[in-house]
């Protein structure tokens, strides 16, 4: 018979740990924190979301602003990672979904009962925000969302290599690939456009004289220049001429910084870095017109508060709502120019910000009024998917564009029949 | 055939090539973003920055030194719970004998092929509904009950000598004296090798954390190092001091436990 | 501490159970058999089983931005699932990627055992370099490996490497043709399960009898390819097996380092990296996803089943 192999533990000592161990396991249990309680004066309590700014000091700032609110105690979760949508998706079915969170305004929340509509908090200012970014939040004449900030979106150049290649700032989508083709030397490439390639979805669209859905929600995306746009993308990606793969995408302005590019697709929040960066060495341009009379385009992201309707307290995150966003203008102008740079919504705070007035920062406010378009409240997520994988199959896996819009149709139809039938 | 020496140049080359990473970690943790992101190749950073470390545990964007304190309690609570459900379950499906023995393994055996990624969505909302969300039991708890473990332990007991738990009738003892006076003084190695497995799967957990841990104060080491990964400024020399500070507690743990480990994984009884 | 006893005491026995214990029937085992297997079931039921169960049920609902959905369609998610070229498409990936990963880490963690096992010097040292990767989390080595190695931007070492031979910068991750996103996922999964499925060889090499090779030399067989593949491989029979089973059930369930990799992409998306887009992605459609992961759930049975029968994994009565 074998021999115990452990003789030198003593099982008593052994009986002994394990018990403790167990009898430690219900103590720890009970100091775990749920994060939700405790705290404020009043007892009451909110929860928001937040996806992870990167420029520096913004968490800070959100949570000093919602510290100053009296009515309730606020606990922000900053949710760091690429898939915010998912997680905020995935919280909301459950009983710790957020009462406020930043989102887009997308008409799905609306439909299933998931946002509240906001009129009553947004009227009395209905008049300072800027009218576009009344009309993308608004459904059958309610408000859903408070904008909070407006980011465009467009090239980022370095002056210097430009001049140095010889090239004015490019005019059309093929004079783009012919800058980038100039522009890659075996240390930088010409552009960057994000990893993915999808950061430029809507502008690729509008540039080739298209649109997402036209006026009467059908799809207006499936052209022959969209087609042909996607083409020269296809050109662009074999060539070698494009970053791929840079450690951080398009968002963040370090491909340009660290000069493994001489153009990069970005938005205005990088502004900050990106000029203490570069200095001078520093421009910017629309997306430029992909089809003949087309017009160029910027594309005017942004990020708005949004009321939980199936919130347990739904008035009070609603005063929250509206005291920090639309009341305390002091922080609204903190949050839109102290960190990167966005463009205020609200008019009166937008004509006071002198960080935008002159220099680069005016040119792209010039860019976001004369050029920028909004986000349609009925181009949902799942079409934003859809229109991604166009991409991905028609300008990386090299599928025939108008094979790959015909799959998308089949997708943004169902889902158009699902909202709209 | 391969001379002795061929043979230990062989192998040293495989070692190089498996200790890249490693290289990896240490050489850009200690170097500055320049360094990293530099035009030439910099093989070692001219100055080895011990600072970064101290940047790391004072960066409040990210919990990192709470995430640390999280991912030890849950791996030590999640190690001793598994080992206490799952080798109790083990043991009494190998060992006693009961009508049903066979069909409730085989219910066993199916969950260790349905991946916990098909059951999470309903599983976040059950653990919700519990008011687990980010909480400590909710870390932990779901995942005690795995199949794999028990699964494990059923295998080892089943070549338990039965000889031993015998004797220990004849003096009296029912099934539970015998499992705690005979069977598990005689198993600390296996129980250990298990609970050294077990810390580890619980210490680089990602999926579940990362759905559970919505608070950053429940976030653990793997949830905090995804989101520098993820982060929309990317800070190199953080994002490696990062990793290689949540990989050292698990490399002294393993270089440690080895021994125990290495003859744990060798009689888990999936030697055949 | 005695491995060799050790190793003894789990040599597998026969199992089948006595008709009744010392102590008493059946029925004083059955209160034991439950007292022992009751918290352990009871937690498999309300964490696995009741989840399982939810699926089940949400298969068969119209279940988009919901999980208490009322509206009931039958088999329509299973149709969709199943006419949908994504998830067909994402089993052929699993197909794929199984087809390169089991057989070559197979064959390296069988070729790092056999090297380890025949060293005279330092061979706890490299047991351990090469078994160290397994303490690393797949968040861990998807970072090391996206940010640093086979970053696509010249300070990537891989590009660092090639662009001494004058090969110009790589997208590894990006460009699907040629598809070398596959090197960037095999390479992780190698580098971080290799060494555990060497610990397995190691342990079975070790216990292979020395007289077998002292008969085999005495019949005139040469070391080297002769013996390894008459005496090694045959006695290897049972560890092989096993690992690849477990090295199958692991690649059926990857997802982190795909998740993590690939960005954006209509490729080399795995089953549970298709289901989590279908039910968690931006789609949010808990229906389809769920009869996706039924669809799942029932190959993987069968193949359970059928491999049950035909190699007696896992069957307490012959688990040799």
């Amino acid at each position: 018979m074998p021999a115990p192999s452990s003789s030198t533990w003593d099982r008593r000592s052994v009986l002994r740990a394990a018990a403790g161990l167990a009898a430690l396991g219900p103590l720890a249990a009970c100091g775990g924190d749920t994060g939700r309680e405790g705290g404020g004066g009043s007892g009451k309590s909110l929860v928001q979301y937040f996806h992870a700014y990167g420029e520096a000091g913004t968490q800070e700032a959100i949570k000093r602003y919602a510290k100053a609110y009296d009515e309730a105690r606020v606990t922000t979760q900053w949710i760091t990672g690429t898939n915010f949508e998912s997680k905020l998706f995935s919280a909301l079915l459950t009983d710790d979904a957020p009462d406020v969170f930043e989102f887009h305004p997308q008409l799905q929340l609306i439909r299933s009962g998931q946002v509240a509509p906001l009129d009553d908090i947004i009227d009395p200012v209905k008049a300072d925000f800027n009218p576009a970014d009344i009309a993308s939040h608004t459904v059958d004449g309610k408000v859903y969302g408070v904008r909070m900030i407006d980011d465009p979106q467009f090239f980022y150049y370095r002056k210097s290599l430009l001049e140095k290649a010889g090239l004015g700032v490019p005019r059309s989508l093929d004079e783009l690939a012919e800058a980038a083709a100039a522009l890659t030397t075996d240390k930088v490439k010409g552009l960057f456009i994000g990893n993915s390639m999808v950061s430029t979805n809507h502008a690729l669209v509008w540039a080739a004289g298209a649109d997402q859905l036209d006026d009467r929600n059908r799809i207006a995306y499936h052209t022959d220049d969209v087609a042909a746009a996607l083409k020269v993308y296809r050109r662009m990606f074999t060539s070698g001429h494009l970053l791929l793969d840079a450690p951080a995408d398009y968002w963040d302005p370090s491909a340009l910084v660290q000069g493994l590019t001489a153009i990069q697709w970005c938005g205005m929040w990088a502004m900050p870095v990106m000029q203490k960066a570069l200095g001078d060495d520093l421009g910017i341009f629309p997306f430029p017109p992909a089809a003949p009379g087309a017009k160029p385009a910027v594309y005017n992201g942004g990020w708005s508060m949004f009321v939980n309707a199936k919130g347990e307290d739904v008035d009070l995150a609603k005063d929250y709502v509206k005291w920090l966003w639309i009341d305390q203008k002091e922080y609204q102008e903190d949050w839109a120019l102290g960190y990167g740079f966005h463009i205020p919504p609200r008019t009166s705070i937008a004509e006071s910000a002198t960080e935008l007035k002159s220099g680069l920062p005016a040119e792209a406010v010039k860019l976001f009024t004369d050029y920028g378009r909004f986000d349609n409240i009925s181009w949902t997520q799942a079409m934003i998917t859809a229109f991604e994988e166009v991409v991905a199959n028609a300008v990386r896996k090299g599928t025939d564009p108008e094979k790959a819009l015909d799959a998308a149709d089949e997708k943004v139809g169902r889902e158009l029949e699902k909202l709209f039938a | 055939m391969l001379g002795s020496a061929g043979l230990h140049f062989a192998t040293g080359v495989c070692a190089l090539l498996f200790l890249v990473p490693f290289y990896l970690i240490v050489r850009n943790a200690l170097s500055t973003d320049a360094e990293i992101t530099g035009e030439d190749w910099q093989w070692f950073p001219a100055d080895v920055r011990w600072d970064n470390l101290t940047e790391l545990f004072d960066d409040t964007t990210v919990p990192f030194g709470r995430s640390l304190w999280n991912s030890a309690v849950v791996g030590v609570l999640h190690t001793v719970g598994t080992l206490l459900v799952c080798s109790l379950a083990g043991y009494g499906l190998a060992r006693i004998p009961y009508r049903h023995a066979d069909r409730i393994f085989y219910a066993v055996l199916v969950t260790l092929m349905v991946p916990a990624a098909v059951t999470f969505v309903p599983s976040f909302v059950l653990v919700s509904s519990l008011g687990w969300v980010s909480s400590l039991q909710g870390l932990v708890v779901p995942g005690l009950f795995s199949g794999f473990t028990c699964f494990l332990f059923r295998q080892y007991f089943l070549g338990f000598p039965r000889e031993l738990e015998e004797a220990a009738r004849v003096d009296g003892l029912g099934y539970w004296g015998a499992y705690w006076r005979i069977v598990v003084p005689n198993s600390l190695n296996f129980f250990a090798a298990i609970a050294t497995i077990t810390f580890i799967s619980g210490w680089n957990a990602f999926l579940w954390p990362l759905v559970i841990g919505q608070d950053q104060e429940a976030w653990t080491v793997q949830v905090a190092l995804s989101s520098y990964m993820t982060n929309q400024t990317v800070n190199f020399h953080l994002i490696f001091m990062a990793t290689a500070v949540s990989i050292l507690p698990l490399v002294l743990v393993f270089l440690f436990l080895q021994r125990w480990l290495v003859q744990g994984v060798a009689q888990t009884g999936i030697k055949g | 501490m005695s491995t060799t006893t050790t190793r003894d005491a789990t040599r597998p026995v026969p199992a089948e159970a006595p008709a009744a214990g010392p102590r008493g029937g059946v029925r004083g085992s059955t209160l034991s058999f439950w007292l022992f297997t009751g918290p352990f079931l009871a937690g498999l039921v309300v964490f696995v089983y009741v989840p399982i169960g939810w699926s089940a049920y949400l298969s068969f609902f119209e279940a988009r931005y919901t999980v208490t959905p009322d509206k009931f369609i039958g088999f329509d998610n299973y149709a969709l699932m199943l006419t949908n070229g994504d998830f067909t498409g994402s089993l052929v990936t699993f197909t794929v990627f199984a087809a390169i990963i089991v057989p070559v880490t197979w064959a390296l963690s069988l070729g790092l055992a056999l090297m380890v096992h025949r060293l005279r010097f330092m061979k706890a040292f490299f047991r351990s370099v090469f078994f160290l990767p397994t303490a690393c989390s797949f968040v861990a080595a998807s970072l090391i490996w996206k940010m640093s190695i086979f970053s696509g931007v010249r300070f990537g070492l891989m590009n660092t490497v090639l662009g001494w031979f004058g090969v110009e910068n790589t997208a590894w991750l990006a460009d699907p043709d040629p598809p070398w996103y596959w090197l960037v996922i095999v390479t992780v999964r190698l580098w971080l399960q290799a060494g555990f499925y060497m610990i397995l060889f190691l342990a079975a090499l070790q216990n292979i009898p020395p007289v077998l090779y002292e008969a085999a030399a005495i019949d005139g067989a040469r070391p080297g390819w002769q013996t390894f593949r008459h005496i090694t491989l045959p006695q290897l029979r049972a560890t092989s097996t096993a690992v690849v089973l477990l090295l199958l059930v692991a690649a059926y369930q990857a997802f982190d380092e795909f998740f993590n990799l690939l960005a954006k992409s209509t490729w080399g998306r795995p089953p549970l990296v298709e289901l989590y887009y279908t039910a968690l992605g931006d789609d949010q459609d808990y229906g389809a996803g769920s009869a996706g992961a039924v669809i799942l759930t029932l190959l993987i049975c069968m193949v359970t089943l059928l491999q049950g029968r035909f190699l007696g994994f896992g069957r307490g009565d012959d688990s040799r």
